[in-house]
């Protein structure tokens, strides 16, 4: 076979997942772009022209805001828990508990990642119910009355109510991916460090945070895109509410899509969603790439 | 790139680009004057799609049911019935009217969320089978047919019929002295009394909005006067400005105040509702459709199931809008305007509505039919009969704030009354948000 014709059929074999990439995936990405240019509803699809008045609809509408800030804090309290805290715990995991233990706690951390979000949510509602909940009941039990509240149902408590029960589900996830890493780092690095009288903290930082930099970018871009790409949770614990003051850009678009029937507006926010989403893969290409460089 | 970046990153904008994909599915549409024949057809025989948002398994096999019926009796029909649920429907009906792929027979909600389809040109006009001087249009109660209505027109055929009463529990009140009050004034002093006496007065559980909502619908048609609420729950027209809308929105912050009970922003509904049936609470706003719960049939305790009755929201002494009205509305089906098989769709739904289906729905699924006559003592329950009679007195529906308004000015409505009753936004400042909501809704009409 010659090495054209090898060519030819490599691309041959490549071909139908192209056609479903640019089917399913590009085309609707640079259509939704198109289509924030117009207004137009699900009533009167012919769409009209407007420009920019969709982008200068969401610079002034203050839920669109608010919903930018929350996923924003979404993506913050993602990255201490499920980056920092499932680092360590992937560390104290690997370094201090025994063997056996070590398998059960692997597997207890990882059972809330692989429940669906629709039942974990309506689950969290019931631990988070004013009247029986065991948020509530709990803080009773150690005299903090005071802090007893109607957790999704205040508007300063919901949306971290409901950022809560996701790094609850999501922190044995990543924990799982830095155990693998850390796994593959050789037992000899630490030996040395441990003979030039470095303790558990130093090892830590000189020999397992460096070492799983690969896997912890990898975790970071997920954490800050699965932020921002959040929406499950909140319409099952929320809606978005109470007074939108849990809404994300990803209900907010929903909202604007199927509720107030502006579609326009929907695919604008759409479009914001993806050029944060982009940017933030765009972010890990150049990391990753000079990375390999540099090694 | 990181591929799962990209196909992440993609996924988000391509959630809203679904429906670029769907508008291109077919012409724009037209708000097309011509109807469709819609005279008995002389054979029947074709195919004929619907869409309901019954899916829950308590009335999806009724439909089918009926669905069946009428296929082994024309064997030459054949029915494609697809049922999703109350959420889902929402988004399907959109992308089903997007792409110009609307079934022959839709489920519609009464208000602006049927005006939409009937403005595009999407639903047809029935005036000439169901007006009220026409054979089917006079088996029907009035009422509910009127909700349909656009512009001196019918497009609806109501299927059941539904009204907000507040539910109470006998022996709570008899327990604490208490007579079912009948002014605004007299509930809040029975509120009082009850909770003198150890009692919940109102279970209110207002997660998702809408149960205020339905308050705020009876308390605006009571405080407004009908022919300015009507012109303002327009989209064209709508301004907001009177102070009855204030006024409504006060009551309800001072029946909640006396009546309500804390943090009804983070129950759901049916949890306020069981604590009703555990006999924790006194009294629940609830529809008519839901009194089925509260029969043994429907899961009660005997003791609850032998001591609950109903009554209308009082109105104030001082009402200056309409004091007969009633908060509910009839469901519906629309036709499609464009449907081939229009005339079949109509000769399915006069089977759909005729006396003997309508009093199989309200034994099987509980539900009120607006067929006369169809409720009687050997198929339903004494409160439901009397519910019946209750809605034929009524002067009008009010029909549900959040599907009778323009979507945006619902939406302001929702949100705001959240914020009165989390204590964050005063009843002027809602209706602040609610005629800024009516400017932008008649922008977008007009």
């Amino acid at each position: 076979m010659t090495a054209t014709s090898r060519r030819w059929l490599s691309w041959a074999w490549v071909l139908p997942a192209v056609v479903l990439l640019l089917i399913f995936v590009y085309y609707p990405v640079v259509e939704n772009i198109r289509l924030s240019f117009f207004s137009w509803n699900a009533f009167s699809p012919t769409p009209t022209f407007v420009g920019l008045a969709n982008y200068r609809e969401a610079a002034q509408d203050d839920i669109f805001w608010l919903a930018l800030l929350n996923n924003t804090a979404y993506a913050i309290t993602s990255l201490v828990f499920q980056v920092g805290f499932s680092l360590a715990l992937a560390a104290v995991l690997e370094e201090f508990v025994g063997q056996r233990l070590r398998g059960v706690l692997r597997t207890i951390y990882f059972i809330p990642a692989a429940m669906s979000i629709t039942v974990v949510g309506i689950l969290f509602s019931f631990l988070y119910n004013p009247q029986f909940g065991l948020v509530n009941e709990a803080l009773s039990a150690v005299g903090l009355d005071s802090l007893t509240r109607a957790w999704l149902g205040e508007e300063n408590t919901a949306i971290w109510s409901v950022i809560a029960m996701s790094q609850w589900q999501s922190i044995g996830y990543t924990a799982l991916l830095f155990v693998v890493a850390i796994q593959r780092i050789p037992r000899e690095y630490y030996e040395a460090v441990h003979v030039d009288g470095a303790g558990p903290l130093r090892s830590f930082f000189t020999i397992t945070v460096p070492m799983v930099r690969e896997m912890t970018t990898l975790v970071v871009i997920l954490t800050i895109s699965g932020a921002f790409l959040v929406f499950n949770e909140v319409m099952v614990m929320t809606a978005g509410g109470p007074n939108n003051s849990s809404q994300v850009l990803g209900t907010w678009l929903y909202r604007q899509a199927f509720f107030e029937d502006d579609m326009g507006y929907a695919a604008t926010v759409a479009t914001v969603i993806f050029v944060i989403t982009f940017a933030i893969a765009a972010v890990q290409l150049t990391v990753t790439r000079r990375r390999r460089f540099e090694a | 790139m990181n591929r799962s970046s990209l196909r992440t990153s993609a996924t988000a904008a391509a959630a809203a680009a679904v429906l670029a994909l769907s508008a291109c599915g077919g012409d724009s549409a037209t708000g097309s004057s011509e109807g469709p024949d819609l005279s008995a057809p002389a054979e029947k025989s074709g195919t004929l799609t619907m869409v309901t948002k019954y899916a829950d398994p308590q009335y999806a096999p009724y439909f089918e049911q009926v669905v069946a019926a009428y296929e082994d009796a024309n064997p030459e029909v054949d029915i494609e019935l697809e049922q999703v649920g109350d959420q889902p429907y929402k988004d399907k009906i959109r992308v089903l009217s997007a792409s110009q792929d609307l079934p022959d027979i839709y489920f519609s909600w009464a208000g602006d969320f049927a005006n939409k389809f009937i403005r595009a040109g999407l639903a047809a006009d029935l005036t000439e089978v169901l007006g009220p001087d026409t054979e089917w249009g006079s088996t029907l109660t009035p009422a509910a047919v009127k909700t349909f209505e656009y512009e001196g027109k019918s497009y609806g055929v109501p299927i059941n019929l539904d009204a907000k009463y507040l539910a109470y529990n006998t022996k709570l009140f008899d327990s604490a002295g208490v007579q079912v009050p009948g002014t605004q004034e007299e509930l809040l002093t029975a509120c009082d009394e009850l909770k003198g006496a150890g009692i919940q007065p109102i279970a209110l559980g207002n997660q998702f909005g809408w149960p205020a909502i339905h308050y705020i619908t009876q308390l605006n048609a009571y405080n407004v006067d009908p022919e300015t609420l009507a012109q303002d729950y327009a989209p064209s027209t709508g301004e907001f400005t009177d102070p009855g809308y204030v006024a409504a929105l006060q009551q309800f912050a001072d029946i909640n105040e006396h009546c309500g009970n804390a943090d009804a922003n983070g129950l759901a509904h049916e949890v306020a509702q069981a604590n009703f049936l555990a006999g924790d609470a006194a009294m629940q706003y609830v529809e008519s459709v839901e009194f089925g719960v509260f029969t043994e049939a429907g899961g009660a305790s005997p003791e609850i199931a032998s001591s609950w009755d109903f009554f209308r929201l009082p109105a104030p002494a001082d009402a200056q809008g309409d004091t007969e009205a009633l908060t509910g509305a009839p469901d519906g089906f629309l036709v499609n305007a464009k449907s081939e098989n229009a005339a079949l769709a109509v000769d399915f739904l006069k089977f759909f509505s005729s006396q003997e289906n309508a009093a199989t729905m309200t034994e099987e699924i509980g539900w009120l039919s607006p067929v006369e006559g169809s409720a009687t003592e050997q198929n339903s329950f004494p409160q439901l009969t009397r519910t019946l009679n209750d809605i034929g007195e009524a002067s009008q529906f009010a029909v549900w704030l959040d599907t009778v308004t323009h979507a945006e000015v619902a939406s302001a409505y929702l949100a705001g009354v959240e914020g009165m009753l989390g204590g964050n936004l005063t009843p002027e400042q809602v209706m602040e948000s609610v005629q800024e909501a009516a400017a932008k809704a008649q922008q977008e009409v007009n």
